[in-house]
């Protein structure tokens, strides 16, 4: 399957991040146009791929991760200790014909993010 | 089997352990807050680490290469001040042999509390090393975002990439 997925894991708690709102964007021109946004399930994944296979083509694309307001509203965590700060991933689909999955782990001091499948 | 729990038992018993089991008896002692003898020590130095202690305010970076397994040098960095999308250039950076900038990214009262990114040119870096890859590849310009909160802390900021993903966090 091509496209793009992803999947949020807090890795502070050891469990999927539900209830994440990631914005998805390509890369038009010189600007970074919104194509939807979504949020994240029980399982710290999205209902349906963040692109589907049919629509993948080679270009710049961006997910933005809304962490601030998952870890605020977190019980047990101070907001002074909130580090990271809307992350955003940029990367490329080379190959429209391959899957991104495209996953991101944090915790309120941490973020990472990598080519999974 | 025997041997090698001996072995470890008695690693605790020189360790944290000793004072732990004497003061309130047990494993279950391990769970309570951590003891200040060896954790207040330094470790051995080594060539590697740069200790910040006794330092003013100030931002760091270090940036390691975790496809080649070294710092990353020559890597250009460009620090912004952010708000929402709107970024206000402060500054543009290049990594040193060991990882670091020359200087720090900011220090003492150009350290405010605020929203910054430093932009990681990684698809310059690697194509520089002569790494191949993609095109357009995977990662070229890297976004990291965090929040100073209180400008009057140490901030170093850690970061380990490969072509294919990166990790950054706040650390010390």
């Amino acid at each position: 399957m091509a496209g793009i997925s992803t999947h949020v894991l807090d890795t502070d708690r050891g469990r999927p991040a539900a209830g994440i709102r990631i914005d998805f964007s390509v890369l038009d021109g010189e600007t970074w146009r919104l194509v939807k946004s979504v949020v994240t399930n029980a399982d710290g994944r999205t209902d349906q791929p963040i692109l589907a296979p049919n629509e993948a083509k080679v270009g710049q694309y961006q997910l933005a991760f809304h962490v601030d307001d998952y870890f605020r509203d977190r019980a047990g965590t101070a907001e002074t200790d909130i580090f990271i700060d809307s992350p955003v991933v940029r990367f490329a689909i080379f190959d429209p014909a391959q899957h991104y999955h495209v996953p991101m782990l944090c915790a309120p001091g941490s973020f990472t993010t990598y080519r999974g499948s | 089997m025997e041997t090698s729990a001996l072995t470890r038992r008695s690693f605790t018993g020189l360790g944290l352990g000793a004072a732990v089991a004497t003061a309130s008896g047990g494993v279950l002692a391990q769970a309570g807050p951590t003891p200040s003898t060896a954790s207040d020590r330094p470790a051995p130095l080594t060539s590697a680490p740069v200790s910040q202690a006794g330092l003013g305010p100030r931002l760091t970076l270090h940036a390691i290469d975790n496809f080649h397994g070294t710092p990353a040098a020559g890597m250009v960095c460009d620090l912004a001040w952010r708000e929402g999308d709107s970024l206000t250039p402060i500054k543009t950076v290049t990594t040193g042999l060991n990882g670091r900038p020359a200087e720090p990214l900011l220090t003492d009262a150009a350290l405010r509390p605020g929203h910054y990114e430093l932009l990681l040119h990684v698809g310059a870096y690697f194509a520089a090393r002569g790494v191949s890859l993609p095109s357009p590849n995977f990662l070229d310009r890297v976004p990291i975002r965090f929040r100073i909160r209180d400008a009057g802390q140490r901030h170093h900021l850690p970061v380990l990439f490969t072509p294919w993903g990166y990790s950054y966090y706040r650390g010390s």
